[in-house]
C-alpha cells in the first residue's frame, strides 16, 4: 500500500509539474459551451422570443393605414415585433436577403376603401428561410383585420357620414353636419368603454406542468444542458491521456525498473488505476466549479453530482486500463483512443442532443457513458436521483476493471 | 551469490537463451560480451522479473530469486533506456525510486544527496531532468540504480550514448561499487569498457556462453599468435580455398567472409607466403593489418564474427 501510495502521489505531482496539457482539455469544454451558449441562449432572462423583425409598406398613406402602421408602436407590440417602415422596392430587396421574418404591404386606397366598407387586401410577405417567425406576423395582421372590419362595422353609419366629407376641401366642410355623427360616435364608444375600462376580459398567463415538459429556456439552462456533454467528453481524453503511463513505462524502460524492487504487480496497477480515478474526478468538479461562477451552470444537490462523478471517473478509468492492457503501443493507443471517444460523444449526445438523433443512434448511445452520466446530470439538476445511470456505470466499470486488471498483470511481463 | 541453472527461454522458434549458465561471487565485475541478439538483454530481463515463461532456475544466496520478494530490495539494475520521470528533479526521482525499496525515508535522502555527489550532479539537484545533457542523464539512470546499496547489479549498456567523459565517469563508479562487495553483471558492446572494469568477462553468443574468465585466461584461447586482417575483392570461399596449401598449424584461419579474412599467425614472417598465395588464385588484396592478440580476437575466433556485426 505504501508504495502504491508513493506511485499515486508521484504521478499527482508529475501531472502537476506538466498540466498544460490537462488544462487545455479543461478550458476546451468550457469554451465550447459558452460559445454555444452565447450564440443559442437568450437575450433576456425570463423572455420568450426575440421581437420579431418586421417590414411595413405603407402604400396608402391615409388615416386607416397610419393607426394600423402605429400599432405597433404600443409597448405590447414592441415587445414582439420589431418593426420598420420602408417603401415596397427597399423592402422586397431587404426580405430578399433575409433581413426580416416578414413584409406587411397596405395597399394604395387602404383607408377610402374601408371608410366605404369595401373589402380591402394586406399582403404579408413571409421569409421562407424561417419556419414560425413569418407565421405569428400572419396571425397578428389576421387578427388585425378582424379587429379593423369590426370596428368598420360597428361605426358604419358615423363612417358613411365622415366619408362623404372626406373628399370636400377643408374649406367646403360642412362643419355643423360632423358633430352629430362625432356625437353618435362618441355615445357609441361610451356605451363600449364600460367594456374597455377597465377590461372585463384579461388575459393570464400560466405555465402548465405536462410530464416530460421542458421549462423555459434561459441562458443557465442552457449552459447547464451543455457543459455535462462537453465534460464527459474531455474527461475520456484526460483520463486516456493520464494513464498513458501504463504503456510508456514499459515502452521507456521503467517498468523494467520497479519490477527489480518490492513493488507488486497489483500495487503498480491499483496506483494508476487509483490516479486516473482520482484526477478525473477533480477534473469534473473543476469544470462544475468554473461552470458554476462563470456561467451559472447549475448542478443540482452536490451530494448527488459527487457521487455521479466518482461513478464516471470510475468508469472512465476502468475502460482506459482494458484499453491500455489491449493495446501494442503508443502509437496504437494514439490512433484508436481518440476515434472511440469521439465516437461515444456523437452517439451518446456530447454534441448532438440525444432527441434530435434518428432512432438507430439513439440505441447505440445506450453503450456509451457520455448517455447515462448527460441523462444522470439531468436528473441531478432536478435534484433527483439518478438511479440508473448509476447502477449502469458501476456495474459496467466493475466488468471493465475486472477484465482490466489480468490483462494488465500479463503486460507487466511478457 | 548468484547461481544461473541452465536459463532457456524461446520467443517462437528463435531461442534466446540455450540452457544458459552462470556463477557470480561477491564483489565480482561480470562483464557480458556478444553481439546483437546473443540474450544480454534477455537474461537482463529474465533477472529483472519482466519476462515469463522461461525454464532453469536463479538463486540468490541460495534462494530462489523469483519467489523471494524481500530478495528485491537486494537487486538493482541500471537499464539501457533512461528510466526516469523528465517532470521530476535529479533528487525528486532518486527519492521516488529509492522510496520503491525498504529504505527509511531520512536514510534515503542523506544516501541521495551523497550519491548526487558521487555522479556530480549534487549542483543540479533541483533542476528538472528534461533539462540534462545526455551524460548527466546516463549518471542519473546509474545514480537510481544504486541509491538503495544493491548486493547485486545489472547494468544494461550504461554508457550507450555518451561522451567519453561521462563515459569514464560511470565507469569508475562501477569500479568503485565492484570494489566496495557489490556482484555487477555488466553488458556491453564496447571491448575497451570490458577490458578496463571487469575482473571476469564471460563472451555470449546465440544464447550460450562461449568462453569466460579473466582477460589473460580469454587471450590464451588464441594464443600469443599476431592475428592479420585481409581485406581486398575476393569471394569467402576462394580466400578459405587459397589457403588450404598452408601446412603445419603456423596459420590458423579464424574467419573468412566476401571482401575480408582473419588469420592467426605463429609469426609475421608467415604473411608472404599467405600473400604468394593469394596472388597465384588472382584474388585481389587492398589492406592489411596486423594485431597483438585482444578480446576483439577473442571474440572473433569464438564467434566468427567481429562484436559490430
Amino acid at each position: 500500500m505504501r508504495r502504491a501510495a508513493l506511485i499515486l502521489l508521484n504521478d499527482v505531482r508529475r501531472h502537476l509539474k506538466a498540466p498544460a496539457v490537462i488544462l487545455i482539455f479543461i478550458a476546451i469544454p468550457l469554451a465550447m459551451t459558452a460559445l454555444i451558449g452565447i450564440i443559442f441562449a437568450p437575450k433576456t432572462e425570463g423572455s420568450k422570443l426575440p421581437p420579431i423583425p418586421v417590414l411595413i409598406v405603407d402604400n396608402d398613406k391615409g388615416l386607416a393605414s397610419k393607426l394600423l402602421v402605429s400599432s405597433f408602436d404600443v409597448d405590447q407590440m414592441k415587445e414582439m415585433f420589431q418593426a420598420t417602415v420602408t417603401e415596397e422596392a427597399d423592402g422586397r430587396a431587404r426580405m430578399s436577403k433575409g433581413k426580416a421574418s416578414a413584409m406587411v404591404v397596405i395597399p394604395k386606397g387602404f383607408t377610402l376603401d374601408l371608410l366605404e366598407a369595401k373589402p380591402v387586401t394586406l399582403l404579408v410577405v413571409k421569409n421562407p428561410a424561417e419556419q414560425f417567425l413569418p407565421d405569428i406576423v400572419e396571425e397578428f395582421m389576421a387578427t388585425m383585420a378582424v379587429m379593423l372590419s369590426g370596428v368598420v362595422q360597428a361605426f358604419a353609419e358615423e363612417v358613411r357620414g365622415v366619408r362623404a366629407m372626406i373628399d370636400l376641401p377643408v374649406g367646403a366642410m360642412p362643419w355643423e353636419s360632423l358633430a352629430p355623427e362625432l356625437g353618435k360616435a362618441q355615445k357609441k364608444i361610451a356605451a363600449a368603454s364600460k367594456y374597455l375600462d377597465p377590461l372585463l376580459l384579461r388575459l393570464k398567463e400560466e405555465e402548465t406542468q405536462a410530464a416530460g415538459a421542458r421549462p423555459r429556456i434561459t441562458a443557465s439552462h442552457l449552459f447547464s444542458e451543455i457543459l455535462p456533454g462537453m465534460a464527459v467528453m474531455f474527461l475520456l481524453f484526460i483520463v486516456q491521456t493520464l494513464m498513458r503511463d501504463l504503456l510508456t513505462d514499459r515502452e521507456d524502460g521503467k517498468l523494467r525498473r520497479m519490477a527489480t524492487t518490492p513493488l507488486r504487480p497489483l500495487e503498480l496497477i491499483g496506483a494508476r488505476l487509483a490516479g486516473g480515478w482520482f484526477m478525473g474526478l477533480a477534473v469534473l468538479l473543476v469544470m462544475a466549479g468554473v461552470g458554476a461562477l462563470a456561467f451559472r451552470v447549475r448542478v443540482g444537490p452536490l451530494g448527488l453530482y459527487l457521487l455521479l462523478a466518482a461513478v464516471i471517473s470510475f468508469w472512465t478509468a476502468a475502460f482506459f486500463a482494458l484499453f491500455h492492457a489491449l493495446v501494442r503501443n503508443r502509437n496504437q493507443a494514439g490512433a484508436l483512443g481518440a476515434p472511440i471517444i469521439l465516437a461515444f460523444s456523437i452517439f451518446g449526445g456530447s454534441m448532438i442532443n440525444v432527441e434530435a438523433m434518428p432512432k438507430a443512434f439513439r440505441a447505440i448511445g445506450i453503450v456509451t457513458p457520455n448517455r447515462w452520466y448527460i441523462d444522470g446530470a439531468a436528473l441531478v439538476r432536478e435534484g433527483r436521483f439518478p438511479a440508473a445511470s448509476l447502477v449502469v456505470l458501476l456495474v459496467s466499470g466493475l466488468v471493465l476493471l475486472a477484465l482490466a486488471v489480468p490483462a494488465l498483470r500479463r503486460r507487466t511481463t511478457e | 551469490m548468484l547461481e544461473i541453472r541452465n536459463l532457456t527461454k524461446s520467443y517462437g522458434d528463435v531461442l534466446a537463451l540455450d540452457r544458459f549458465s552462470l556463477d557470480l561471487k561477491k564483489g565480482e565485475v561480470l562483464g557480458l560480451l556478444g553481439p546483437n541478439g546473443a540474450g544480454k538483454t534477455t537474461l537482463i530481463s529474465i533477472l529483472a522479473g519482466t519476462l515469463r515463461d522461461f525454464t532453469g532456475t536463479v538463486t540468490f544466496d541460495g534462494r530462489n530469486l523469483f519467489a523471494d520478494r524481500g530478495l528485491k530490495n537486494r537487486l538493482g539494475i541500471v537499464p539501457q533506456d533512461m528510466a526516469f520521470y523528465d517532470e521530476l528533479n535529479a533528487m525528486d526521482n532518486l527519492l521516488f525510486w529509492g522510496g520503491l525499496y525498504d529504505v527509511p525515508r531520512a536514510e534515503l535522502k542523506r544516501r541521495a544527496a551523497a550519491i548526487l555527489e558521487l555522479v556530480e550532479l549534487s549542483g543540479r539537484a533541483k533542476e528538472p531532468v528534461k533539462n540534462f545533457s545526455g551524460g548527466m542523464k546516463r549518471r542519473l539512470n546509474t545514480a537510481i540504480g544504486l541509491l538503495h546499496k544493491p548486493d547485486l547489479l545489472l547494468l544494461d549498456e550504461p554508457t550507450v550514448g555518451i561522451d567519453v567523459q561521462a563515459k569514464v565517469s560511470i565507469l569508475e563508479i562501477i569500479r568503485s561499487v565492484g570494489a566496495a562487495g557489490t556482484a555487477i553483471v555488466f553488458t556491453t558492446h564496447q571491448l575497451a569498457e570490458v577490458e578496463t572494469t571487469c575482473s571476469r568477462i564471460a563472451i555470449m553468443d546465440h544464447g550460450r556462453i562461449l568462453a569466460q574468465g579473466t582477460l589473460d585466461e580469454l587471450i590464451r584461447i588464441v594464443g600469443e599468435r599476431d592475428i592479420v586482417e585481409i581485406t581486398g575483392e575476393f569471394p569467402a570461399a576462394a580466400f578459405s580455398e587459397a589457403l588450404q596449401g598452408l601446412a603445419g598449424g603456423r596459420v590458423e584461419l579464424l574467419s573468412a567472409s566476401d571482401n575480408q579474412a582473419h588469420l592467426a599467425v605463429a609469426a609475421t614472417e608467415e604473411i608472404p607466403r599467405i600473400m604468394d598465395l593469394l596472388f597465384r588464385r588472382k584474388l585481389a588484396v587492398t589492406d592489411l593489418k596486423i594485431k597483438t592478440p585482444g578480446l576483439e580476437t577473442v571474440f572473433l575466433k569464438l564467434t566468427g564474427r567481429s562484436l559490430r556485426d
